[in-house]
């Protein structure tokens, strides 16, 4: 069987569901220009890629978006470490906890998010009280690249942790306790035998929260202030305000190879530091760096052993902080008597945002609808990104690492520019029933995610027990679902759930997909946004939060989230 | 590119049409309305479907056993997908502002109104152009009375030193953020046909303390501290300054307000002419009208609205307060906005 075969079906996928629309706006980018309704044009032009790449002000956003999504992504591995070995060390019982903890910033609307940022920020918020009270004077953080950075880090950090998760999991631990029995202490363990082993999930992580990061718009206009410019704003006004297809579609085939290409040096890098992954011979000895003096090293390892666990704890402190403030806001809120959703000021405790979301069954067939939409979206993705992740994990053949950066391809494309091209779709979507056409839609979006995190899983696991119990005459199918299922499993209910909530709170694509016939319910949330937000949506958030705890308490009885053998 | 041809001859055809003979071919000849037809409404979600549902959809659902779809959502999305389905339209109806549903008229996607709409007879001639206009929500200028030596009675108050550094102003493009653009010209020498003025005296007043691209934002911003005065529709500021935030002044400038307004559009190419006429109608019936009143301060778009005095006071009423709202040259400002838009990105944000 040839290496790649496993990853067909996800390829069939992305053929059937993601060629178009990605092929449209390659076209539209090709355009010379023209208003909406001028037919595509056969004939490439390179004008729209000219105006963009000779004007000062379109470079100087691509440049800032790319750097700060660099930024969001290294903070993110730096907090996501220290949240990562927290919740591993979790005692099982406490786990699905430590994983809703995690995952608050997933579950909280993102205008709800970005509000607690700017109460966090703003000059009378909370940090500038603090360098008050310090003697500092009032801050203003808010609106510049800061604010923007840390309310990206609040959304994109439970990816990163996620990603890290399941290696970190997996790890030997006998590994770090050999490297204690030789004399290093908690600093020097975590540096030459965690970090090294855990550089699969990291790879994940940081592709994932970098092509995220560098894509973002909606953090960055609302705590932006506009006075941060990122090119997923570029794409959205010049696209659907301006009605300039073209050069939105340029723009977002820019941000697209641009993505491509951090991917691949993102993979390359990580290569670099693992060459025990690659599984062959490596073409000439590696030559190390010269080992440091004992006189400097010795100063070093005992600075670093001294400050890591207090740097640790800092560390995981504050993120725990960032990532549950937003809780606090939306349990808070959901009771709070004012007619238009604020952070500000509580007027007054009221169950009637709780009452409205039951007593207009509306919002309940919304949810339900996303319910449906979550779970097959999931489920599917997870039958199609599981297969791939072999394709992509094992033995080494040419091509693997461009095969891998192109199936995560629907992850480098700005949502909007795919709403963009499901525009000149919509004809032929339309004839599609519309639960499957936003399916397939769905599946697509999510099922990238799903393949990075399980790559890293399938990478970590353990081929000897596989050819041990071959050796034992066990059968192939046998030798899955008895040894490397039951491995996997930790990793196959994290990135289910991950996928799950991910198809459940989409609505930049789904948004233009939406029809009388079938809506979701972030679309309905967004489009009372437009208008103005209630607290119905924090009561929503609420709910959303409870079920997914009771959600996680369930997974964890039917499919431990770690690996209970271990125990 | 044979289809192409033919796309875009529909187009113009229509476009034809619609000035030449508004009962002809864009007003597609329906049969009457039959039970079980379906009409597919776009509209903003919130306070603005919970009163269209009571005010219009109900009524047409009892009266002709019909059922109304709402597609949910923001006026980008709703528009973008309108332009993209023109002619073979999935909305019947679906809302827009001001200078986007006469764009849309120019374009061929909706159609102008009619007399066909009984209540059409009320509107006033503002309120005729580009659908039919269903709510005045003017744009002017509110401030936080604590930071201000003395009210705003003027535009060119918002040049005032104590201001400079402490203005949020609104993002272009976006209806706040043209009315903005297009007062700032005027007042200071202007107009849409000569916007340099307004630039040179925005970068004036640079710094700004930040940009809001939608009234929910502005609102934190108040409530922050973030800044002190802002451009904003008058209707639901009023709203966050009586129930949250009484600090908060809607400033009536001796210049004007700006005009602007939410226009329900019926697309070209519906098969459910009457249906949405009837929708519409209904929208502009004096109790849905009164009700967007007492619930968010829109004004009526119609003469026929009886309303108690306090309310009143609060609102756009009468002919001679519709007419002193400032107008502008719409066509200019649309075929402007893609120019305007990258100056404003380059110059006065960022």
């Amino acid at each position: 069987m040839a290496p790649a075969a496993p990853a067909i079906p996800y390829l069939l996928w992305l053929a059937a569901a993601f060629a178009a629309p990605l092929a449209t706006v390659l076209l539209l980018a090709l355009q010379e220009g023209g208003d909406v309704f001028t037919p595509l044009s056969l004939s490439p032009s390179a004008a729209q890629f000219t105006e963009i790449l000779g004007d000062g002000y379109y470079r100087r956003v691509m440049a800032d978006t790319l750097l700060m999504a660099a930024g969001v992504t290294l903070a993110a591995a730096l907090l996501g470490y220290p949240l990562a070995l927290w919740l591993v060390r979790l005692p099982p019982r406490w786990r699905p906890l430590g994983f809703a903890c995690i995952l608050v910033p997933l579950l909280t609307n993102v205008v709800v998010r970005s509000l607690g940022i700017i109460l966090l920020l703003a000059p009378g918020g909370i940090v500038s009280g603090v360098a008050q009270a310090l003697g500092f004077g009032r801050v203003n953080l808010l609106f510049g690249w800061f604010a923007v950075g840390l309310s990206l880090l609040q959304v994109f950090l439970p990816y990163m942790v996620l990603a890290l998760y399941d290696v970190l999991e997996g790890r030997d631990r006998r590994l770090a306790e050999a490297a204690a029995g030789l004399g290093a202490g908690p600093a020097l363990q975590f540096l030459r035998v965690t970090l090294p082993l855990s550089l699969g999930g990291l790879r994940a992580g940081l592709v994932v929260t970098f092509l995220m990061a560098s894509t973002a718009y909606v953090s960055a206009t609302l705590v932006g202030g506009k006075k941060v410019q990122v090119s997923g704003m570029v794409v959205l006004k010049e696209g659907l305000e301006l009605l300039n297809h073209p050069l939105a579609a340029a723009m977002a085939v820019l941000m697209l190879a641009a993505s491509v290409l951090a991917t691949l040096a993102i993979g390359k890098a990580v290569g670099f530091f693992t060459p025990w992954l690659a599984q062959r011979p490596p073409r000439a000895p590696r030559r190390l760096p010269p080992p440091l003096p004992p006189h400097l090293r010795a100063p070093l390892v005992a600075l670093a052993e001294a400050a890591g666990p207090w740097l640790g704890r800092l560390l995981l402190g504050l993120a725990l902080a960032l990532l549950l403030f937003p809780l606090l806001l939306v349990v808070v809120a959901s009771v709070n008597d004012t007619p238009q959703a604020t952070v500000a000021g509580f007027q007054g405790f009221t169950w009637r945002w709780y009452a409205m979301i039951f007593e207009d069954t509306r919002y309940l067939a919304d949810a339900w609808t996303s319910l449906q939409l979550a779970l097959a979206a999931a489920l599917i993705a997870l039958a199609l990104a599981l297969p791939a992740s072999f394709a992509l994990a094992r033995g080494r053949w040419r091509g693997q690492e461009q095969l891998g950066a192109l199936m995560l391809l629907p992850l480098a494309l700005p949502g909007i520019a795919i709403g963009l091209g499901m525009l000149r779709l919509l004809q032929w979507f339309n004839a599609l029933p519309p639960f499957l056409g936003i399916l397939a839609v769905h599946v697509v979006l999510i099922a990238p995610f799903m393949l990075a995190m399980l790559r890293a899983s399938v990478a970590g696991l353990d081929r000897a027990q596989e050819e041990a119990a071959g050796g034992l005459g066990a059968a192939p199918w046998r030798v899955l679902w008895r040894i490397t299922l039951p491995q996997l499993a930790p990793a196959i209910a994290v990135a289910g759930l991950l996928g799950f909530l991910l198809s459940f709170g989409e609505v930049t694509v789904t948004a233009f997909l939406t029809t009388a016939r079938m809506q979701t319910l972030p679309v309905r949330i967004y489009a009372e946004a437009s208008f103005s937000l209630q607290n119905t949506v924090n009561a929503v958030s609420t709910l959303i939060i409870l079920v997914t705890v009771a959600l996680l308490l369930l997974i964890n009885r039917v499919m431990p989230l770690d690996r209970a053998w271990r125990r | 590119m044979s289809l192409s041809l033919n796309r875009r001859a529909f187009g113009r055809l229509a476009l034809g049409a619609g000035v030449l003979a508004p009962y002809g071919f864009s007003r597609s000849a329906q049969a009457q309305i039959k039970k079980g037809d379906e009409l597919t409404v776009g509209i903003w979600g919130g306070a603005q479907e919970r009163i269209t549902r009571e005010f219009c959809a109900r009524p047409l659902e009892e009266k002709y056993g019909v059922k109304i779809n709402f597609v949910l959502g923001g006026t980008v999305e709703r528009r973008a997908r309108a332009y993209a389905e023109r002619g073979r339209p999935s909305f019947d109806v679906l809302y827009l502002n001001i200078f986007e549903s006469r764009q849309a008229v120019k374009d061929g996607v909706t159609q102008a109104p009619t007399d066909a709409v009984p209540n059409y007879a009320n509107l006033y001639p503002s309120a005729r152009l580009g659908g039919y206009g269903v709510a005045y929500n003017p744009v002017t200028i509110v401030y936080d009375r604590r930071k201000v030596s003395s009210p705003i009675t003027s535009w060119k108050d918002l040049w005032r030193d104590e201001l400079r550094g402490k203005l949020i102003w609104p993002s272009y493009p976006g209806a706040e953020g043209t009315a903005a653009l297009l007062m700032a010209a005027k007042i200071w020498g202007g107009s849409e046909k000569d916007i340099e003025p307004a630039f040179r005296k925005l970068a004036e007043l640079k710094p700004f303390a930040a940009f809001q691209s939608s009234q929910d934002q502005l609102f934190t911003m108040f409530d922050q501290e973030v800044g002190a005065a802002s451009i904003e529709f008058g209707s639901f500021t009023r709203s966050y300054a009586e129930r949250r935030n009484p600090n908060i002044v809607i400033a009536d400038p001796a210049e004007g307000q700006v005009i602007a307004l939410n226009a329900a559009c019926i697309t070209v190419g519906t098969k459910n002419q009457k249906l949405a006429e009837e929708w519409v109608n209904l929208h502009l019936s004096p109790a849905c009208q009164q009700r967007y009143a007492e619930e968010i301060y829109y004004s009526p778009t119609v003469r026929n609205v009886e309303l108690p005095p306090e309310l009143s006071a609060k609102l756009i009423l009468g002919d001679e307060a519709v007419h002193k709202l400032v107008d502008f040259d719409w066509d200019t400002v649309i075929a402007n906005q893609s120019r305007w838009s990258s100056r404003f990105a380059r110059e006065i944000a960022g």
